[in-house]
C-alpha cells in the first residue's frame, strides 16, 4: 500500500516542518527559487509541492487551490507527513479605505464566511492565527520595511459574491455583511485562511497568512509579499531554535 | 448615552473620571483589593454592578471597572468606558478549566474567544471572530514571566449561563451543552468564562484593544488571586512603557 496522502501525494520526509501555503500552483515554483536547493517533489491536482531549505532547516511549498474545501485537504494531509507550521501566502482584496495595492495584511484572525471549517467546529469558535507566526511576520515586515496591517480577513467561499454581489440573488445580504466586516475592522478578503486556522488549532499546529491587498492604485509584484514570508520562516526558525535552548 | 447629570447612564462616568487603561473584573467586590496595587486610588463611582476606582502606574491615569456577571452587562460597561476616553481593556477574573491538564491557579491569557453567548450577535454576525489585541496579549505575557506565573495562552469559551456549564444534564437542552463542550475541548479552548468575547467583539468595532487574564479553576481548590492581580497589573506597567516608546498617548 502507498504511504503517499491521498491528494497531497506525499509522504513523511518529502516536506519540512514549515510550510507555506499559496493558493496558485503556479506560484510555488516563483516562492522555491528563494528557498536554498529546492527540488519539485510532486505535483498532483492544485496540489504542487517544493521542498528546500532555509538557514538549514527543511522548508516547503505546497499550494492549496482555490477554497476552504481544497486548503483544509492540504492541511490535513501535510500534517500526517510531518508539517506543524503553515503560513498562508496569496493575494486579497482589502476592505478598509485608504488600502494601498501591494500592503501587505497579516492575518490575525479570520471571519469564517465559508462552509467548510463548520465540518470541523461549531461557528461560535474563533478562527485564529497562531501568535507566534503573527509576531514573526510582523518582525519580519518591519526589517523589510513594507507597508502592512495586522488584523482579520473574510474567508469567503465565493469570489464572485463578492466582487459582483449586486447580481447575486442574496446580494442584499452580502451588502450588509460586507458593511458589516468592514465596521468590525476586517482587512482583506480571500479565500482559505479561516478553514486553516480553524483545523490548525484542532489539530494543535501552528497557522498564519501573509496577504497582498488591492485596494488603490496599481498592483505591482508579488516579490515583497514572498520576501517577507520567507524572512518570516526565517524568525521563526530562529525563534525555534532559541525556545529550545 | 448620558444621563441628565452628564455622567454616563450606567458606569455614571464622565470624562477624566478614568485612564485610558482599564482593568475590567466582574466582581465589583474585586475592584477595591485591585486598586490597592495603583497608586493614590481613589473611588470614582459605584452604581448598579458598576464600581469604579482610579489611580496611577508609574504615573499613567489607570482605573478599575467591574462589569458585573455576563455579556449584557460587560458590554455595556465597555461602550460607556469607551465614550469617557479608555481605549485599553485587560479583563481579569477567574474561569473554569476547559483543557483537563490545566492546574487551579494556573493563568490563561486569552487571546480570542468563542461567542456562545447572545450579546456580540447584536453588534456582528456569528462568523467574526472575537479576538484580542496581539500587543496587549504580548504585554500581558511578558508580565506573566515577570511575576513568575505558571500561564498559557490561547482561546476562552465566554458563555451565557454558568449553571449550563456546571450542570448540564438537568438542562433541556443538555446533549447539545454537552456535545459542544467537547467542541471547545477539541479545539483546544483553555478556560470558560462569561464576558470576553463580547469584550473583544465590540472592542474590534470600537477601534479599542482588549485583552483577558484569568485564573483557572480545575479539580483542586483555588489559590488567592494575588498573583493574577498583580499579573494583570504588571500586564498594564507593560504596555504603558511599550505606548511611552511608541510616542503613543497614555493619558
Amino acid at each position: 500500500m502507498s504511504l503517499k496522502q491521498h491528494h497531497i501525494q506525499l509522504e513523511k520526509g518529502d516536506v519540512g516542518r514549515y510550510v507555506l501555503l499559496p493558493g496558485d500552483p503556479g506560484r510555488c515554483e516563483v516562492i522555491a527559487k528563494h528557498l536554498d536547493n529546492a527540488v519539485h517533489v510532486i505535483t498532483n491536482r492544485e496540489y504542487v509541492t517544493y521542498t528546500g531549505y532555509l538557514d538549514g532547516v527543511k522548508v516547503s511549498v505546497t499550494s492549496t487551490g482555490i477554497g476552504c474545501p481544497s486548503a483544509a485537504i492540504a492541511v490535513e494531509e501535510l500534517v500526517r507527513v510531518g508539517a506543524d507550521t503553515f503560513i498562508r501566502v496569496g493575494t486579497s482584496g482589502g476592505i478598509q479605505p485608504g488600502t494601498k495595492s501591494g500592503d501587505l495584511a497579516i492575518v490575525s484572525a479570520a471571519i469564517r464566511d465559508e462552509g467548510t471549517s463548520s465540518h470541523y467546529m461549531p461557528m461560535e469558535f474563533p478562527a485564529i492565527a497562531d501568535l507566534e507566526i503573527v509576531s514573526a511576520l510582523r518582525r519580519a515586515a518591519q526589517i523589510k520595511g513594507v507597508r502592512y496591517r495586522v488584523g482579520i480577513t473574510q474567508s469567503k467561499d465565493s469570489f464572485y459574491g463578492e466582487v459582483e454581489p449586486e447580481r447575486s440573488a442574496v446580494s442584499e445580504k452580502l451588502l450588509d455583511r460586507w458593511r458589516a466586516w468592514e465596521i468590525g475592522g476586517a482587512i482583506c478578503s480571500e479565500m482559505e485562511a479561516s478553514a486553516i486556522f480553524i483545523i490548525a488549532s484542532m489539530l494543535n499546529v501552528r497557522a498564519g497568512g501573509i496577504m497582498a491587498m488591492h485596494g488603490e492604485g496599481e498592483f505591482g509584484s508579488l516579490e515583497p509579499l514572498i520576501e517577507t514570508a520567507i524572512v518570516g520562516v526565517r524568525e521563526l526558525i530562529k525563534g525555534d531554535a532559541d525556545a529550545r535552548r | 448615552m448620558q444621563g441628565d447629570n452628564g455622567k454616563q447612564y450606567h458606569v455614571q462616568l464622565e470624562k477624566g473620571d478614568v485612564g485610558k487603561y482599564v482593568l475590567l473584573p466582574g466582581d465589583p467586590g474585586r475592584c477595591e483589593p485591585i486598586s490597592r496595587l495603583f497608586d493614590e486610588p481613589r473611588l470614582v463611582a459605584s452604581n448598579r454592578e458598576y464600581t469604579t476606582y482610579t489611580g496611577y502606574l508609574d504615573g499613567v491615569k489607570v482605573s478599575v471597572t467591574s462589569t458585573g456577571i455576563g455579556c449584557p452587562s460587560a458590554a455595556i460597561a465597555l461602550e460607556e468606558l469607551v465614550m469617557v476616553g479608555a481605549d485599553t481593556f485587560i479583563r481579569v477574573g477567574t474561569s473554569g478549566h476547559i483543557q483537563k491538564d490545566i492546574k487551579s491557579g494556573d493563568l490563561a491569557i486569552i487571546s480570542a474567544a468563542i461567542r456562545d453567548e447572545g450579546t456580540s450577535l447584536h453588534y456582528m454576525p456569528i462568523e467574526f471572530p472575537a479576538i484580542a489585541d496581539i500587543d496587549l496579549v504580548l504585554a500581558l505575557q511578558k508580565a506573566a514571566k515577570k511575576t513568575g506565573a505558571r500561564h498559557r495562552t490561547g482561546i476562552s469559551q465566554s458563555k451565557d449561563s454558568f449553571y449550563g456549564q456546571h450542570e448540564p444534564e438537568r438542562m433541556g437542552v443538555a446533549q447539545n451543552l454537552l456535545n459542544r463542550w467537547k467542541a471547545w475541548e477539541i479545539g483546544g479552548a483553555l478556560c470558560s468564562e462569561m464576558e470576553a468575547s463580547a469584550i473583544f467583539v465590540i472592542a474590534s468595532m470600537l477601534r479599542v484593544r482588549a485583552a483577558g487574564i484569568m485564573m483557572v479553576h480545575a479539580t483542586e481548590p483555588m489559590p488567592p488571586l494575588d498573583i493574577l492581580l498583580e499579573t494583570a497589573v504588571q500586564g498594564l506597567r507593560e504596555i504603558i512603557a511599550e505606548d511611552k516608546a511608541n510616542g503613543r498617548a497614555v493619558n
